[in-house]
């Protein structure tokens, strides 16, 4: 049994007491653990109290996993499919026709070519991630809930928009915990400061470590971005901070008789003190070899700063942190979308780096990386104030993620949107399959994966969510 | 995917007979009178049914829809005709005579996007078609109902919770221990200990107690000269007295009104995809806060947050008191909400909002899990949560913001503080001035355009005529006969012209000249308006009912767009009173249901609070969830206890101080931390309460705690919020600079802005202002670690404390100074060993430098950060005293 250690003072124990080799809930359970329906593997969660530092030492998950570490690849904007990888020769046929909305079909405005030995699409913008077709799983009938920015952002980042609930990456702290302890199990590079902003790395009902440490902010370079605290601001030599640290741990140790939650503050003292060497050090990447850094496009001035976020996913990742999310802002192209290829260009090279880089590495095996914006774009022009722009409108009901590595199906294409790409027909993924497909490559049952708060057990997956069965290798 | 029957259920869009509620005993529909064929359509119906339909019910359906089954899947009971004509969670399974609009059909047929049932296998078509024909016949059911269905029972058996049931008054149990107890509460807590063989510890030395009962009370440490003052006081009502004066203090309601603050989601933000500050909302958080100082009566206190504005003004009251009633109900206001959402649903959202934390806050109970769906686990029916949606619907929340971007429905706000109403009129009028004056400016800028526009045609005119008259004259000049009749004429007709032109020309000048001069004078007008603008008075946020108070209806799982049955307004139906208060139809209903909350008749009211009081003051509540006393929520640990505490809080008036004061008094209070062995064997997590459970400071104390030692801080009430000056607008344009500005008060004046709170709190545990918590959560980790040793914060205060000491008469000497330190920051004096180890980190400090001036400074401020970041500093332990106190 996972002694999970939130409610040391308490009888209760969290959901993830259970790891026995229970099968997936039958659907029945599942429904039984709907909106204030009380999963039944489920022991009463109460107030986390007097949790040590254990609180994210790694903890088992519900079955082997696949997947050790996610990389979160946000695409901020809603990047058009029809532009990267979703091709659509009948959309270029019937371009200029009058579209179902207001605008005119528009035919997909880059070429598009078969890469790999898999025969995966790819636009023209996208020379580099092309040659790594074969460790992607392309899934074109991705669906969420709306194409509103405000809605879907929170959605992607936390399964539901209408409550502040835990994001996936605090969930997966929750169920798994961090292996390396020498740094925070969960970082978000450069997030977007809106559309719920810090809540979608946020813990919501969790306990508060579970939150992602953020760097830097959507907008600013992350060059220069810093991770608050871990340079003392006393301005005291490293010898009197290590001294008054031994000075602090000798009085603490005066106390442990009295409580074991002494032992947590111990603990965590030193581990900060392991913290503010490790985290330099896996941030510096000026370590990393000329050529790793040119592959990832660092000094290019296109891609300098998309190459860092990669660069750094994957040094933390490797350095054994649980989730990382990077960001890229501006592909919500209602017009100007002819500018949609050197948009690409800022994060192709370096996306396409991060994956030969982990592979090289053998890391990519158990590391999910997850490429996606909030939705996609519709096959018609937009219509901006009465006029046609080159651009297209958003849209929830059909568009493109990827996957790599983590135990999906590389090199397979998924699902597919209608002949026009209005709407996903087949093999229909939605977001919440995603979070439940993500879980459970990590060796988690999303409907397990539960926490109680204010007399319910929420999950990511709310009442929703199937596993994808079909993109797991 | 998603065959869920959520889903389902989605796709019904008639309703018929409704359905039933909880308790009710249904009657089997009967056809239509006045049909000729109907008794002949029943017959027949009748006979399908227990032919073919009875049977496939039993074979197939009864596993997961009956009594005799393993569940009742989805709340559908088929056993029965009063279960069958309910349908399930999601509303009525058949509808008489309409085949098509049944969802059964839709099931059995396997169609899309419905759960298929039976789940396996289809039934065969013919088994198909027997249900339609039955259903077109009116489904009559030849079977009687025998007892209440299982919800029905389900319900009974919720109704016998113990939450439900009044606080029954008891005697005191007896105690073998005699000499122990100094209050009821010890008889109580002992009886339970000496049950379970187990002996309660030493009570804490004096020196432990004074630091426990000022955190406590007032969330801060106390100094060496009130920790001797309370150590020297050796009269038996020492403890009493000290209580007693820290309960008068203004740091009293700071305390404790925070922890209020944390179960209402407080905060000074919109929160949600976009973050509106809300400016107005820190006359609440003051109210609250003298609410606590005044001890106003818990029930009074409550009445007022929920129905303040209702609360006719008696005589002789002062304009203030009647004034912080009406800024009570801001806690309806200030809830999170989608601010670019607009119309019912955004309504609906906030009235959940608003169910959710007056319930939860009051009664602890998940009220609004009972949206969608009946409650899974408690006796509250959806229809209970639409009689109180009703309420909240007929009131309309004063939450202010302004019409912008992604904010779409602005509200009034209430102006308070002196001459409110005055100086609100006075400032409104001036601003409708405004847009009058703009108008006109717009107007005659208009006019000045065309005016221009003239002018500029005029003077192309005139040139066109000059240039006509030249022309002419080099004509004349050509022409051999010199002073020819023709040409003369031409020539004054031309010159005529040229007159005419200029003539125009000069009006159309005097016509621009005298706009421009107007329009400058409207400018000058519409500057002064924006700059000369009256004082606005404060403002609160606050509630009002709405116009046309009116019940709704049933919201079938959730959706408002299918309107189920009608809920007239009410309130928990589980709850029995014999003269529950009755709503007037012409209000809100609010008003009703603040003194249904609060009758003392209520069951669960008391109990909340008095459980709350205890959970702040021994780290864990009677009932441990403390914002859940349902059938899934903890057991209290000790229920006769509880029961008392609820009653004696009632009959004192619900005065929050004294029952406090009485808890503090008891010898429960006041035991040691020492973890003895034996009872560790038994208890471990100390539910009986036999040891003072060690508590970690909450993030407020922690904070307080360091600026009191380091003299900097400001026990001033801070004036508004400095949220006020930013006005409305989104959150995420402020720099954090501007969000979190530097300060020195109390945390509990600290801007709560939702998602962009003080690090300080982020790090040490403050709950989300967007959730209802009663019970924060307590976390160790290394980001708090770094915090206290490399924040900027606890370095310059560590400074601020270092040059507080060396100004300090009371130390004299090295070793002087690292006692009084260790006595500002824990309390006690220090010992040899901890002497040595803080002289000999100074003397580090001062030799590495020993040319800085400053090193002095630098040196005790390691030892204050030191302190600082131990775990004594901010965790509330057994002090280990030399002096025998």
């Amino acid at each position: 049994m996972n002694d999970f250690a939130l409610n040391k003072n308490t009888e209760s124990k969290l959901a993830m007491t259970d790891n026995s080799t229970q099968p997936i809930l039958a659907r029945r359970q599942f429904l039984k653990a709907g909106a204030c329906g009380l999963g039944s593997l489920t022991l009463a969660g109460l107030i986390p109290r007097h949790a040590g530092a254990g609180l994210l030492s790694p903890k088992r998950p519900h079955f082997a996993p696949k997947a050790k570490r996610v990389i979160f690849i946000f695409i901020n904007g809603g990047p058009s499919q029809f532009e990267s990888f979703d091709h659509k020769p009948g959309l270029k046929a019937s371009a200029g026709k009058k579209g179902l909305k207001k605008g005119k079909l528009l035919g997909p405005l880059l070429n598009f070519a078969q890469h790999g030995e898999s025969g995966m699409w790819f636009s023209e913008a996208f020379p580099h991630l092309a040659k790594q077709a074969d460790h992607l799983c392309m899934l074109n009938g991705m669906q969420t809930t709306s194409r509103a920015h405000p809605i879907a952002i929170p959605m992607l980042h936390t399964g539901e928009f209408q409550f502040v609930r835990p994001s996936l990456g605090a969930w997966l702290l929750y169920g798994l915990g961090t292996e390396n302890q020498n740094l925070p199990g969960f970082f978000t590079i450069k997030p977007t400061r809106t559309f719920g902003g810090p809540a979608n790395y946020g813990s919501a009902f969790l306990p508060s470590s579970f939150q992602a440490t953020r760097l830097g902010w959507g907008g600013q370079s992350v060059k220069n971005a810093t991770i608050s605290n871990l340079t003392p601001a006393h301005g005291r030599t490293p010898e009197v901070a290590r001294a008054s640290l031994e000075l602090a741990q000798a009085l603490n140790k005066g106390l442990l008789d009295q409580t074991d939650d002494v032992r947590g503050v111990i603990d965590s003292l030193e581990l900060s003190q392991q913290m503010q060497q490790a985290v330099p050090e896996v941030m510096d990447i000026a370590g990393e070899s000329k050529s790793t850094q040119e592959m990832y496009g660092i000094g290019d001035s296109r891609t300098d700063d998309f190459a860092r976020q990669c660069l750094l996913a994957r040094r933390l990742t490797e350095s054994g942190v649980r989730f990382v999310e990077i960001s890229s802002t501006g592909w919500d192209h209602h017009s100007n979308l002819n500018k949609f290829g050197s948009k690409a260009a800022t994060v192709d090279k370096p996306v396409a780096a991060l994956l030969a880089d982990l592979n090289q590495r053998g890391l990519l095996d158990d590391t999910l990386v997850l490429w996606t914006g909030e939705f996609g774009r519709t096959p018609e022009t937009q219509v901006l104030s009465g006029k046609e722009t080159i651009g297209r409108d958003h849209n929830a009901e059909g568009y493109t993620a990827w996957l790599a590595g983590g135990g999906v199906r590389a090199g397979l294409t998924h699902g597919m949107t209608d002949e026009l790409g209005y709407k996903a027909v087949e093999g229909k993924v939605h977001l919440h399959d995603l979070h439940a497909t993500m879980l459970h490559l990590m060796g988690l049952d999303h409907k397990r994966l539960v926490y109680r708060y204010g007399g319910r057990d929420f999950r990511l997956t709310n009442v929703h969510g199937d596993v994808v069965h079909d993109i797991i290798a | 995917m998603r065959h869920t029957l959520l889903s389902l259920v989605a796709l019904i869009s008639v309703l018929v007979s409704g359905t039933l509620a909880f308790g009710e005993k249904s009657e089997v529909e009967k056809p239509k009178a006045g049909k000729p064929d109907a008794a002949k359509s029943k017959a027949e119906g009748l006979a399908l049914f227990q032919q073919q339909i009875q049977p496939v019910l039993v074979k197939q359906c009864f596993e997961c829809h009956s009594k005799k089954g393993k569940e009742i899947e989805g709340g559908l009971e088929l056993d029965s005709p009063a279960g069958i004509r309910r349908g399930g969670d999601s509303g009525p399974m058949l509808i008489s005579h309409q085949v098509e609009k049944s969802p059964l059909i839709r099931m059995l047929r396997h169609d899309d996007d419905v759960s298929a049932m039976p789940p396996d296998d289809k039934l065969p078509d013919k088994v198909i078609a027997a249900f339609e024909r039955w259903i077109q016949l009116g489904a009559p059911d030849s079977r009687e109902d025998v007892g209440p269905t299982t919800k029905e029972e389900r319900y009974e058996a919720g109704k016998r919770h113990w939450a439900f049931q009044l606080p029954q008054p008891a005697k005191a149990p007896t105690v073998k221990k005699t000499d122990w107890a100094r209050d009821e509460i010890d008889h109580y807590v002992l009886a339970r200990m000496e049950a379970e063989g187990i002996r309660p510890v030493a009570d804490a030395n004096r020196r432990t107690l004074v630091r426990r009962v000022y955190f406590d009370l007032v969330g801060l440490p106390p100094t060496p000269e009130q920790i001797a003052a309370f150590i020297g006081d050796d009269s038996p009502d020492a403890l009493a007295r000290l209580v007693d004066r820290l309960l008068a203090s203004e740091q009293f309601g700071e305390r404790w009104g925070r922890h209020w603050l944390d179960v209402v989601r407080y905060a000074e933000s919109s929160g949600m995809e976009f973050n509106f500050t809300y400016p107005h909302a820190w006359p609440y958080r003051n109210y609250v806060i003298d609410a606590m100082n005044q001890d106003k009566p818990y029930d009074v206190f409550l009445r007022e947050q929920i129905a303040g504005d209702l609360i006719p003004a008696t005589e002789g009251e002062s304009p203030q008191a009647v004034e912080a009633r009406r800024i009570a109900p801001s806690l309806l206001a200030f809830g999170p909400k989608r601010h670019n959402s607009s119309g019912t649903g955004f309504r609906m959202d906030i009235v959940d909002d608003q169910i959710n934390t007056v319930f939860r806050a009051t009664l602890a109970m998940t009220v609004s899990c009972a949206r969608c769906h009946d409650h899974k686990f408690d006796p509250i029916p959806t229809k209970d949560y639409y009689a109180l949606a009703g309420i909240f619907l007929s009131t309309e929340p004063l939450y202010g913001t302004i019409k912008q971007k992604y904010s779409n429905s602005p509200t009034d706000l209430l102006p308070i503080g002196p001459n409110a109403s005055a100086l609100h009129a006075a400032a409104e009028a001036h601003e409708k001035k405004i847009p009058v004056a703009e108008k006109q400016l717009t107007a005659k800028r208009e006019s000045l355009k065309k005016a221009t526009a003239a002018e500029k045609l005029a003077i192309a005119a005139k040139s066109a005529v000059e240039k006509r008259a030249k022309a002419e004259l080099v004509a004349a000049k050509g022409q051999p006969e010199v002073g020819s009749t023709a040409t003369d004429a031409a020539q004054a007709a031309v010159q005529q012209e040229l007159a005419e032109a200029v003539v125009k020309l000069e009006a159309a000048n005097k016509q621009a000249a005298t706009l421009k001069s107007e329009v400058a004078s409207l400018e000058k007008n519409v500057a002064e308006l924006k700059k000369n603008r009256p004082p606005r008075p404060q403002y609160a946020m606050s509630v009002r009912d709405r116009a046309k108070p009116d019940d709704t209806k049933v919201a079938v799982r959730g959706n408002i767009r299918e309107p189920g049955e009608a809920a007239p307004r009410g309130f928990l139906s589980v709850v029995n009173m014999a003269n529950p208060p009755r709503i007037d139809v012409k209000q809100s209903g609010r008003m009703a249901l603040a003194q249904w909350i609060t009758s003392p008749e209520n069951p669960i009211t008391a109990r909340v609070m008095v459980n709350r009081i205890w959970h702040h003051l021994f780290g864990r509540g009677i009932v441990e969830s403390v914002d859940n006393f349902g059938m899934i929520g903890k057991h209290p640990s000790h229920p006769q206890l509880l029961d008392s505490l609820a009653l004696r809080f009632m009959e004192d008036g619900w005065s929050v101080k004294r029952m406090i004061r009485t808890i503090m008094l008891s010898r429960s209070y006041q035991l040691s931390s020492t973890r003895d062995a034996a009872n560790m064997k038994t208890d471990p997590d100390n539910r009986l309460f036999w040891r003072a459970t060690p508590r970690r400071l909450e993030a407020e104390a922690i904070r307080d705690a360091i600026l009191a030692v380091s003299g900097q801080i400001d026990l001033k009430r801070p004036s508004g919020s400095t949220v006020t000056p930013l006005g409305d607008q989104l959150v995420r344009g402020i720099p954090t600079a501007k969000i979190q500005p530097p300060s020195n008060s109390r945390s509990v004046y600290l801007p709560v802005v939702r998602d962009y709170l003080p690090e300080l709190f982020d790090l040490f545990d403050f709950p989300s202002p967007s959730l209802v918590t009663g019970g924060r959560s307590v976390t160790n980790v290394p980001s708090q670690a770094l915090y206290l040793r490399n924040s900027s914060f606890v370095a310059e205060q560590s400074k601020h404390a270092a040059k507080r000491l060396l100004a300090s008469k009371a130390a004299t000497d090295d070793a002087g100074r690292a006692d009084l330190a260790m006595r500002w920051a824990y309390g006690r004096d220090i010992s040899d060993e901890e002497r040595n180890g803080a002289l000999k980190l100074v003397q580090q400090i001062r030799d590495a430098n020993p040319k800085n001036a400053d090193s002095d400074v630098d040196a005790w401020a390691a030892w204050f950060h030191t302190l600082f970041t131990t775990a004594e500093f901010r965790f509330l332990v057994d002090i280990k005293s030399g002096d025998a106190t």
